[in-house]
């Protein structure tokens, strides 16, 4: 093999490795992706089960049911690469047959809070279980939390980006899970 | 002349070992401490759950680890008994522990630290604005203001606090 076919080769299988990008789907059972730089997995909360946790927190029903007209995705990602990994949600993408989906910001809910008549101590704590918006994450650190999207009855993709290297000039590494559907009762 | 070379090489071994020195000692910082900028700590000031008021800035001349927490959050839950372990270790004159509930109520507070953590008294930021103006990474968060008042480390998330690693951690920021 001459030294110009190796490096033809060595090139192509960095341009085929950089293309990649992982999907998964959620017929995979759980919603988890793996390599050795990152771990990104999702949960999907259920209507009972939100009720259960900011009942359990002493919300009125009122704030309750707002959060109920929504869909809750929770992430749950760790860096493992040595390298700086960040998490910046204006980054992500959420899609359901080709239409974008509008992702529900931290300023959807004051006015919603107001309606409801949600306590300032109660909004700390709801804001306290929303994923930051943007994260350095360094190594060995994870960061989990609810990002929300408006309720959907069907399944959407998430497309996840993510920069790395301390000033954002590294790659950028790119995560899709396929097939996600906002959780019911009856899951 | 050869005596003067000698010198030289020994004082630039000494460098290097000194250098080595300090590389291993940011190092050795355990798994999740990360070194800050030094800036000032935010302000502080809370009232216990005695009614009894605290402000960091009584605090100066000595470290103080300032710990974020609330009882629904998993790794909260799971770091609490390795702080109450550690609270006998150390005299608060040299470092003071303060456990800073985040928006939650007495009853709720009371409920979870009787049983993990009899020993502390939790400084209650009843509307949750003390821990924001702290801008903490999230909950659990603990940071380590030194003496002067200065920002200096940050723990990530729940740390093992009475364990040998975090445990020297402690005892050598106290020792400088």
């Amino acid at each position: 093999m001459t030294r110009l076919t190796t490096v033809f080769i060595r090139i192509s299988l960095l341009a085929a490795a950089l293309a990649w990008q992982p999907a998964v789907a959620a017929g995979d059972t759980p919603l988890v992706y793996e390599d050795n730089e990152i771990y990104m997995r999702l949960v999907l909360r259920t209507p009972a089960q939100l009720s259960a946790f900011y009942q359990g927190r002493q919300f009125k029903q009122a704030a309750i049911d707002k959060i109920l007209e929504t869909c809750f995705v929770t992430p749950i990602i760790r860096n493992k690469s040595l390298d700086v990994l960040w998490l910046e949600l204006d980054r992500w993408t959420f899609t359901t047959d080709g239409q974008a989906i509008t992702r529900l910001k931290r300023d959807y809910w004051p006015p919603r809070w107001q309606e409801s008549g949600l306590p300032q101590a109660h909004q700390s704590t709801f804001g306290w279980t929303l994923m930051p918006e943007v994260r350095d994450l360094r190594l060995d650190e994870s960061v989990g939390g609810s990002v929300v999207i408006p309720m959907q009855s069907r399944p959407f993709t998430l497309t996840a980006n993510f920069p790395t290297g301390a000033d954002k000039q590294g790659r950028t590494r790119t995560i899709v899970f396929e097939d996600i559907k906002c959780a019911t009762d009856a899951d | 002349m050869r005596h003067r070379r000698g010198l030289g090489t020994a004082l630039a071994s000494l460098v290097l070992l000194a250098l080595a020195w300090q590389a291993l000692a940011t190092e050795q910082l355990p798994k999740g401490i990360l070194k800050m900028d030094g800036r000032d700590a935010p302000p502080l000031v809370l009232k216990d759950m005695d009614g009894e008021t605290w402000d960091i800035e009584t605090a100066r001349g000595r470290w103080v680890f300032v710990h974020f927490w609330a009882s629904w959050c998993g790794p909260c839950r799971k770091e609490m008994p390795t702080i109450q372990a550690i609270y006998p270790e150390f005299d608060p004159a040299e470092l003071e522990i303060v456990v800073i509930n985040t928006a939650e109520s007495e009853d709720t507070v009371f409920a979870f630290l009787a049983g993990v953590a009899p020993d502390i008294t939790p400084l209650m930021d009843t509307d949750g604005l003390v821990t924001e103006r702290w801008q903490p990474r999230g909950l659990p968060a603990s940071y380590f203001v030194d003496p002067e008042g200065k920002l200096q480390y940050l723990a990530l998330g729940g740390r093992p606090w009475d364990t040998p690693d975090y445990l020297n951690f402690l005892r050598n920021i106290i020792a400088q």
